[in-house]
């Protein structure tokens, strides 16, 4: 009942304002299929063959296009690996070995033993425990610690370093590690959070594998919400973006929101400190200029459009128009001293050096030049 | 708040008579007071007139004015992680006309750089939970019929270096991880009509084909309601900055999502826990707690004129000006935008124009005679799932500062006596 209720105060508000404001449509926050929408905001259904401002047509048929995948094109794409295990390949590998294939391949951007630099993610921030009870830390004081966000502290599953690794990693090589050197770099990545399995710390000697990755419990696999797992996952997020309360939002009936000494007395003006960042590339600028290389006299240009330009700048007259890239292959093929020296003594209809006798030759050959510049 | 500021917030009535049509008729005929002496623009004939300009054939592909140079994608350190092939470029958004971002100023963000495919090697992949896998070649995905829908798409970390402060003066970095498009492609329910998804079928992985080879778990929810494969951006091809020659498109919803350079869809009843959705897109409140499939980006507005980069310069006390601005929401429609002049504390109503559509960029306006004082400039927007832009410090009490990610708290400029504009926040 309550459920009614809300629903019907939201779509009289929202039909009230589409009618003040002139706007076609009808908002739901109802999917067709009784449930809410997922992400606590509106869908629009189909209403007189509009879907919102959007006419749509009626006609449906099934299409069938493209073809079955084959069981190997699937095995070959389908890499990817889940929090139960699902995807992961067999395999085995070390932290020594690990540690190895990191200093080889992955030491230059995240830094020795994952303490990241130059702006690439850090790994490890040493005992991943410790890091994580640094979640709750919050920088809204001056010289307070953040909360430490790396694989170890802050990654629910395993599962994702492992897919990760082998997807995405290396960086500028990526797809190139076999299973087993992904499982030893994961191992490692486990030995330099100084996790444990079982209860005991993940040292040198550890041989991650996939008969035992499933042990490994990350400290903040309980840290997320909503709750996506299992046969509820949807609606557990469904429930949780209902609740504005839970992400930060404000709703309001639009006549009811505050527009008259909606601030507390205590408000005050916050200002960015120094130059805040600024090192915008290339720097703000909304000048309208001309480029500095735009303002360099282009050779030939000048002489091309005083002298050449009425009959070259169309095919109107017969002659080879510049920007015809055809047109100028054509006239190339005779070899560019060909090309300078029919410009200089004329051919066909174009008079010798197309009637300007004025023009040196050094100037012919830079307008032939910038005209082919434009025409190939 | 200051004695100025105060001084500022009971003006509801000028602004009314500011607004009605005989003030701006009396303006308008008291203007041009007063002849300057002749202009060489009109004296003399302009150096473009009097000389052939190029060829129609010159550019097949067409560019901008040269002139129109300093109109681009920006990119800081800051915003890099490590290169910038990790790394986003944002869209000036303070030039930006109408609802319609040009292709080749769209944001652009990738996790292992541009992927450059090549469109007949492409393949994408639909299989798992569902009665038939299918493989198909872009032309085959092309004769699905085709919807097209203007829709933002927002990184759900625009805004977020602001979170315990303001840090850059500028309307691009402040606001500019969005672009708005028309986006050509198929929605994909209709795909699975022909493919039979299966009842236990909860999620949905979209995996680009990418260096990174960025993946996203979606509810089928999202992918039965609205989610498109998109293959056309204004008019043409997808820009390979957005993920030529195919990306997912979930309307409203995190950038990050809308997966570039797709290859492969698979559904299941678990979802993934991929890289993106894990390690980062999650926001982490004060509670140690940390919203993991956080969709929706929510209800938001920005001043673009004037702002940082187009400040009041030159503008005289008694001229009227067009306050404009922007405003979205990934959960809806926006109904309406109120504007502050005293940063938040009151209100009036601004007016929006042009198209008004479903999670797309809105334009919003108010016409407004400067009186040549300094103001703060809040925009306000409400959208129809009843969401309302927060206060920071409504945000903030819930969210705290270390989140990163789906800021959207309302947004103030101070503009100054001198009518420089900077960014600044009004925290209790």
């Amino acid at each position: 009942m309550f459920k009614l209720d809300r629903k019907l105060i939201i779509s009289a508000t929202v039909s009230a304002l589409f009618t003040a404001s002139g706007i076609a449509g009808t908002a739901s926050d109802t999917y067709s299929n009784g449930k809410k929408v997922i992400d606590g905001g509106v869908t629009y259904p189909v209403v007189d063959s509009k879907r919102g401002n959007y006419v749509i047509s009626p006609q449906k048929e099934s299409y069938m296009h493209g073809r079955l995948a084959t069981k190997n094109e699937l095995k070959a794409w389908n890499t990817d690996v889940m929090p139960d295990g699902t995807g992961l390949p067999k395999g085995s590998g070390s932290v020594e070995e690990g540690e190895e294939i990191y200093e080889e391949k992955c030491v230059m951007c995240h830094g020795d033993f994952g303490s990241g630099g130059g702006g690439y993610p850090s790994l490890s921030k040493g005992n991943a425990q410790e890091a994580h009870a640094t979640l709750k830390n919050q920088r809204n004081v001056p010289n307070a610690d953040g909360p430490v966000r790396v694989f170890g502290s802050y990654w629910p599953h395993l599962s994702t370093m492992w897919w990760y690794i082998h997807d995405g990693m290396p960086h500028p090589k990526t797809k190139s590690l076999s299973s087993d050197e992904t499982y030893a770099l994961t191992a490692y990545m486990l030995n330099i959070n100084e996790l444990t399995i079982d209860g005991e710390e993940i040292d040198d000697e550890f041989v991650l594998s996939h008969d035992n990755f499933l042990k490994i419990k990350m400290p903040n696999v309980d840290g997320f919400e909503p709750k996506i797992d299992g046969p509820n996952g949807t609606d557990n997020v469904r429930k949780y973006f209902a609740n504005n309360k839970n992400f930060g939002a404000q709703k309001v009936n639009p006549a009811d929101r505050c527009m008259k000494n909606c601030q507390k007395k205590s408000a005050k003006i916050v200002r960015i400190k120094g130059v805040g960042i600024s090192d915008f590339l290339p720097p703000i600028s909304v000048k309208r200029d001309l480029p500095e290389s735009a303002n360099a006299p282009v050779v030939g240009q000048a002489a091309y459009e005083a002298s050449c330009a009425v009959c070259h700048g169309t095919s109107s007259m017969g002659a080879p128009e510049v920007g015809d890239k055809d047109a100028w292959e054509a006239v190339m093929i005779k070899g560019i001293t060909t090309v300078y020296s029919n410009a200089m003594n004329g051919v066909g209809g174009m008079p010798p050096k197309g009637g300007n006798m004025d023009l040196e030759d050094a100037e012919i050959k830079e307008i032939v030049d910038y005209m082919y510049s434009l025409s190939r | 708040m200051s004695e100025t500021l105060r001084s500022q917030v009971t003006r509801r009535d000028f602004f009314k008579k500011a607004v009605s049509v005989s003030a701006i008729a009396a303006t308008a005929i008291l203007l041009p007071k007063k002849a300057s002496a002749d202009e060489p623009e009109i004296m003399h004939h302009a150096k473009w007139g009097q000389k052939l300009g190029y060829p129609v054939t010159y550019n097949r592909y067409g560019l901008p004015s040269p002139y129109e140079h300093n109109n681009l994608r920006r990119n800081t350190k800051l915003l890099a992680s490590g290169n910038f092939q990790a790394s986003i470029a944002v869209t000036p958004i303070h030039e930006s006309e109408g609802i319609i971002t040009p292709n080749g100023l769209f944001f652009s963000r990738s996790h292992g750089g541009v992927a450059e495919v090549d469109p007949s090697e492409f393949r994408l992949m639909i299989h798992g939970l569902v009665e038939k896998e299918i493989v198909l070649t872009l032309d085959q995905l092309k004769r699905y019929p085709s919807v097209t829908r203007t829709h933002f798409i927002e990184c759900p970390a625009n805004g977020g270096q602001e979170w315990r402060g303001p840090q850059f003066n500028s309307l691009q970095f402040a606001k500019g991880f969005m672009s708005c498009a028309e986006w050509t492609g198929v929605y994909i329910k209709t795909i699975l009509e022909d493919l039979g998804l299966k009842k236990e079928a909860l999620w949905m992985l979209a995996e680009g084909s990418d260096n990174s080879e960025m993946g996203r778990t979606v509810p089928v929810d999202k992918v039965l309601d609205d989610a498109m494969i998109v293959w056309g951006q204004n008019g043409e091809a997808l820009r390979p900055e957005q993920g030529y020659p195919v990306r997912l498109l979930l309307p409203g919803w995190e950038g990050n999502l809308c997966v570039k350079w797709l290859k492969r869809l698979e559904f299941a009843k678990e979802p993934w826990y991929c890289k993106e959705e894990t390690s980062k897109y999650t926001a982490l409140k004060p509670t140690g707690k940390a919203i993991q499939h956080f969709y929706a980006n929510e209800v938001n507005s920005t001043v673009t004129h004037p702002s940082p980069e187009k400040p009041w310069l030159g503008l005289k006390k008694g001229e009227i000006v067009e306050i404009q601005g922007l405003a979205w929401s990934g959960m809806g429609t926006i109904t309406g935008v109120d504007l502050s002049f005293d940063g938040g504390k009151n209100y009036v109503k601004a007016n929006l124009k042009g198209l008004v559509l479903q999670k797309s960029w809105t334009r919003w306006s108010y016409i407004y005679k400067y009186e040549g004082k300094p103001l703060l400039l809040t925009s306000r927007a409400m959208d129809d799932a009843g969401y309302i832009q927060p206060t920071i410090d409504q945000e903030t009490s819930i969210m705290g500062v270390e989140s990163v990610y789906h800021r959207n708290a309302v947004e103030t400029w101070e503009v100054t006596a001198e009518g420089m504009v900077n960014h600044v926040q009004i925290r209790s």
